[in-house]
């Protein structure tokens, strides 16, 4: 059981999605972490077992790419086979069999369209268990307050990639603290730096994805 | 083959290149993705192979640029204007265009289709292609920007004048929202580039701003260590190769 379990995680971490599935090459033909998944269930595995193998792949390739070992294709290729397991726990999510470990409101800031960088973030929280409300690009103050608003235990993450657009930031992090104080919102982007953040106001800031888990997984804030 | 410049107004030059006339370099690419030379696994050079196939039949490469005049405001505005309209460029941009007689205001876009298809993959089942073909892409734009700048250089030259670097709003302190100002001073969707409130252009891939012109100006290798930004995108891409990775 054990071996099958490790065997999930390990699909996360390579990106091996499934046995047609040519990446990586050294695991050409064998099972990826979609049959492994559905043989894990079949077999009697719990969803949490392959859910906490999925966190700790995930874990892995997100320290490496922290130490640039990777770069976003391979965390890319991570996130791809995270999925492919997430399409098979779904049904336990949804029943409540599996609880998520909260929700994570994130969302690209006003005057920045791009994505890349917020979705990477995105899937990467998502695959440790987090639920995640993408509010996409170009996102105004008042949309982030709405969906703070709807989602009133959440987390919030804001990302940015210009450096001209960090001032839509800070007054998108002033808004969301002067109206939901006890929020924790946490800021990442190629422009910022962790004195930026604190002069923002942010609870956090995190230069890579792993960086977002770590804070939302100690409670920062809270 | 050589660009083709057409006037479309006074001292406003649209600008047609082929594919064949930008070099989209794919060590380049590699890179901008992370890998240093030869070092990229198997699979994701059979993506750039696949993206560089893409790259000719999806860029519809357009340029263009108008000359107007140039000369610093006084008092201690960070700026210049350019004709009759004062930006707010900054003290880095200000300094450097500080010599020129002219500006000239440049747009140059691959167009839609290579976003459009990255934006797909990226949304489907291929999002590591669809990285590497936004990567390719940002890479084939700055190619493009380079050929048309070189190409401007040369129009220059002819008239006895010489170019500084290009600067763009959003870059070197220099506030993104002035590319409405940019864009006042260009014709109405100049090669087919649009702007969002946001002060975006669309087609994404995109480049605009200013280069300077003049007898007194000069081109520098590397300016970026003027700017306190450490992880700005041109820092990265315009940094010398040994100062790359500290980049």
């Amino acid at each position: 059981m054990e071996v099958a379990v490790r065997k999930i995680g390990e699909c996360i971490e390579r990106g091996k999605v499934n046995r047609t599935s040519p990446y990586p090459r050294d695991m050409l033909g064998q099972d990826g972490s979609d049959e492994l998944t559905r043989q894990a269930l079949d077999s009697g595995i719990t969803a949490e077992a392959i859910l906490q193998a999925c966190n700790e792949g995930m874990k892995r390739i997100g320290d490496k790419f922290g130490r640039n070992e990777v770069f976003v294709p391979e965390l890319l290729m991570a996130a791809k086979a995270m999925n492919a397991v997430m399409s098979h726990l779904k049904p336990y999510f949804q029943t409540g069999v599996v609880k998520t470990k909260g929700k994570f409101v994130i969302g690209t800031v006003a005057g920045d369209l791009h994505d890349i960088g917020k979705n990477l973030v995105a899937m990467v929280v998502e695959g440790n268990g987090w639920e995640v409300v993408d509010l996409g690009v170009d996102v105004k103050t008042v949309k982030f307050l709405e969906a703070v608003n709807e989602n009133p235990d959440c987390r919030v993450g804001l990302s940015a990639l210009l450096t001209t657009t960090m001032l839509n930031m800070s007054k998108t992090v002033m808004g969301i603290k002067s109206r939901f104080p006890t929020t924790p919102v946490i800021v990442g982007g190629a422009p910022l730096t962790q004195k930026v953040a604190d002069e923002m106001g942010a609870d956090g800031y995190a230069p890579t994805p792993q960086g977002a888990v770590a804070f939302l997984d100690r409670g920062a804030g809270r | 083959m050589s660009l083709v410049e057409v006037e479309r107004g006074k001292d406003t030059f649209e600008v047609t290149m082929d594919f064949s006339d930008v070099m989209a370099d794919r060590g380049e690419i590699e890179t901008t993705l992370g890998y240093k030379s030869g070092e990229i696994p198997v699979h994701f050079s059979g993506m750039i192979d696949e993206t560089l196939l893409q790259l000719p039949i999806r860029c519809e490469i357009k340029g263009g640029y108008r000359l107007l005049d140039i000369s610093l405001p006084g008092g201690r505005s960070d700026g210049v204007i350019i004709g009759s309209r004062l930006f707010r460029t900054g003290p880095i941009v200000m300094t450097q265009l500080g010599k020129a007689s002219k500006g000239a205001l440049f747009v140059c876009t691959l167009g839609p289709l290579m976003e459009i298809w990255a934006r797909r993959l990226l949304k489907s089942n291929d999002p590591a292609l669809g990285y590497i073909a936004d990567v390719a892409a940002s890479v084939t734009v700055e190619a493009a920007t380079d050929r048309l700048q070189a190409h401007i250089a040369e129009q220059m030259h002819s008239r006895g004048l010489k170019i500084t670097n290009r600067y763009s709003p959003g870059y070197c302190k220099w506030s993104v929202s002035e590319q409405h100002l940019l864009f006042s001073l260009l014709p109405d969707g100049f090669c087919g580039v649009t702007l969002s409130e946001s002060a975006l252009m669309s087609p994404i891939k995109s480049v605009s701003g200013v280069i300077g012109v003049g007898r007194e100006v000069r081109r520098r290798k590397y300016i970026c260590d003027r700017c306190g930004v450490k992880d700005c995108t041109y820092r990265a891409m315009r940094a010398p190769r040994s100062a790359k990775k500290a980049a």
